[in-house]
């Protein structure tokens, strides 16, 4: 008989070392799928679509910059440009690698293959904001023109991607758009969010826990050097410098108001009633439509119920039909309360 | 298979009809979100206890993609009632021996439960894990009505369930009973070297089995009895006996499966086939965690419509049970 204490050690060894090769993200496999993925290809189609970056936000892309965007080394970047320009794709200028016709028509089309896609994640599948990103940089790569336009078709022809961005047309045309910063908004008025950048990953995530969202309004109370301090759905708090320069944003005419504490369905309890003022935008694809469908749309009076047994789901009278959400779909709608004496039909 | 199902489905659908099960789900789905799954999972692993091959249809119930998927899955975990017997053969003759006579009954009773609650909290492990890992970007939305209370139509329900779920069933049973019924009696009648095949294998196996605490016998018998767990005794009895030069002439002969008289004749039969009370507790287990059936793994791939997933929820529980009695079997040898 095999000695059990043998046994169990190979099998904590293969256990780590299965972890080991399958992690996501870290593991052995997933680096091997990502190193063979970055074709010569891909890896010019990201140069180009840096370089034109670097142009868009009115900057010069340089060798360094290239080098940290593409991860490789400034050695490699500059054989990565020679190769550009041995293409046509790029031109050396005086200040640096200019975009010719062909590279800013490449650019685009990787621009809008990237936009698409993360729309697509973003309205019909369960991805989490944070993901969106990273799986569109893969998929730029993998998309054929034709296929973008069967997608771009099946979402409607979106003119925006999810983070404010917009979507360059088929034909190449982009939009020329002003953003400005939040770090620049002025203090005392209120501005509405347009744009939030999705890189790097931390930031993005940590500007999602805040609760920031597109079409959002905020109200700048203070700013100083270390960060912004505002006001939003009547919650103050800070916003420090880093996240702010990703977030652009539209100021407000001076009067208009970021709004006190809204209510929201979550906030009914049993024998209570309100009527919808708008959804979240954070409730998006399928559960969007879920409730709309349900008839969760503005001007629907719906009254709670009854609470479940943990008080999480809780069930709702819509347009004369009984239906449980659960808390945080319930906060997503916003309400405002009306008497109970309110009949709907049913 | 037939009486437990006849019995159990047509006062389920009743419970349904009547508008009781959704605030079933209503209330269990708290605990249910925290694992990432729907509350009405609890619904369709109540239909798993009796067949999980109709747990896998009842997730239509289900219409949030990825949460739909998770009770796919997850819905083996539910012992069926093709396990159920083995379940209470196996610890009536095992565990209930270690207690006192008085107890024993109880004792054995317990373990079966326990089972049963084991295979739950595997249900809620493996829906959190999936729900964050492979599952993590299928699109989700939840939603449960609550339907008015009503009357329920007795005799349509009744002709419904025996329709649409024990016929079914019982059909698509058949149809993969009759091919294994024939793998099983030719493994045993062709000789190949003067013994059977079935004995080749069961030597193969029978390493691999005692590092798991089983044996040859019991995992030759699992593969053969992938079409119906009913008959996972029968053939572990049959090989018993074809393999085990003391019990020459016991049973119905080569390939034909059987069932002992008496509960005392099926223990005397194991334990001349080397079984001991590890053995039983690691078949106890291993009857939990293994593939479902290959009804259910038919009905899965209908459902999903995928062979990934279909795959995933075929191994997932093997490579679970293959685990949990190999540790079993390890700290149980280390600590006795």
């Amino acid at each position: 008989m095999v000695d059990p204490a043998l046994a169990l050690l190979v099998f904590t060894v293969l256990v780590v070392g299965t972890a080991a090769v399958v992690w996501p993200r870290r593991g052995v496999l997933a680096r091997l799928v990502e190193y063979t993925r970055l074709t010569e290809r891909v890896r010019l189609e990201d140069a180009v679509k840096h370089v034109y970056m670097a142009e868009l936000a009115g900057g010069v892309c340089t060798l360094e910059s290239l080098a940290g965007r593409l991860g490789i080394s400034t050695h490699k970047a500059s054989v990565l440009l020679t190769r550009l320009t041995d293409l046509g794709l790029v031109q050396i200028g005086e200040t640096g690698p200019v975009l010719s016709e062909d590279g800013r028509e490449s650019a685009l089309r990787t621009v809008r293959t990237h936009r698409l896609w993360e729309r697509y994640l973003a309205d019909r599948t369960g991805v989490p904001a944070v993901d969106w990103h990273d799986e569109a940089e893969h998929m730029e790569h993998n998309l054929t023109a034709d296929e973008a336009e069967v997608l771009a078709a099946r979402l409607g022809h979106p003119n925006w991607d999810p983070h404010g961005d917009p979507i360059p047309t088929a034909e190449g045309h982009m939009p020329d758009l002003q953003h400005l910063s939040l770090t620049g908004a002025p203090a005392g008025r209120t501005v509405e969010i347009t744009h939030l950048e999705d890189e790097p990953r931390e930031i993005y995530d940590r500007l999602l826990t805040m609760g920031l969202a597109l079409g959002g309004r905020l109200e700048i109370l203070a700013r100083d050097d270390r960060g912004l301090r505002v006001r939003a759905a009547g919650e103050e708090f800070q916003i420090e410098a880093v996240g702010a320069s990703n977030v652009s944003v539209r100021v407000l005419p001076v009067g208009e108001r970021a709004g006190g504490a809204v209510e929201t369905l979550a906030d009914l309890q049993p024998g209570e009633a309100g009527s919808v003022v708008g959804l979240s935008s954070a409730c998006r694809g399928p559960q969007r439509r879920r409730l709309l469908d349900l008839g969760v749309v503005p001007g629907t009076v719906i009254s709670a119920e009854m609470s479940s047994a943990t008080g999480d789901p809780m069930a709702y009278l819509i347009r004369g039909a009984l239906i449980a959400f659960r808390r945080e779909q319930a906060g997503w709608v916003t309400i405002e309360r009306v008497a109970e004496s309110v009949e709907v039909a049913s | 298979m037939l009486p437990p199902m006849a019995i159990f489905f047509p006062l389920f659908t009743l419970l349904e009809d009547f508008g009781y099960l959704p605030r079933v789900a209503f209330n269990l789905d708290s605990m249910f979100k925290k694992a990432g799954a729907h509350g009405k999972q609890a619904l369709t692993m109540c239909v798993g206890f009796g067949c999980n091959a109709a747990g896998v249809v009842a997730t239509r119930i289900i219409d949030s993609p990825r949460e739909r998927l998770i009770a796919i899955i997850t819905n083996n975990f539910s012992l069926c009632n093709g396990r159920w017997p083995t379940q209470i053969l196996i610890a009536s003759i095992f565990i209930g021996a270690v207690a006192p006579a008085h107890l024993g009954g109880l004792v054995s009773a317990a373990a079966v439960v326990g089972i049963a609650l084991l295979g739950i909290v595997m249900m809620f492990v493996s829906s959190w894990i999936l729900s964050r890992t492979v599952l993590r970007g299928e699109a989700t939305s939840f939603s449960l009505e609550l339907p008015p209370y009503r009357p329920p139509r007795i005799l349509q329900t009744l002709y419904t369930s025996m329709i649409d779920r024990t016929l079914i069933v019982l059909w698509r049973a058949v149809v993969f009973a009759i091919p294994a019924g024939a793998v099983i009696w030719l493994i045993s009648n062709v000789d190949v070297g003067g013994i059977s095949l079935a004995s080749h294998f069961v030597d193969w196996l029978n390493p691999f089995g005692l590092l798991l605490g089983l044996n040859g016998v019991i995992l030759l018998a699992y593969i053969v009895a992938i079409p119906a767990n009913e008959i996972v005794i029968p053939t572990i009895l049959m090989l018993t006996v074809l393999v085990t030069p003391d019990l020459v002439g016991a049973g119905e002969g080569a390939g034909v499966m059987f069932e002992a008289d008496s509960v005392v004749r099926t223990a005397e039969l194991l334990e001349a086939g080397g079984w001991t009370l590890l053995t039983a507790v690691n078949l106890m287990l291993f009857s939990l965690l293994h593939n479902p059936c290959s009804t259910t793994i038919y009905t899965i791939y209908k459902e999903t419509r995928s062979a990934k997933w279909t795959t995933v929820a075929t191994m997932m529980p093997v490579a679970m049970g293959l685990t949990v009695c190999f540790l079993v079997t390890q700290v149980w040898r280390l600590l006795g």
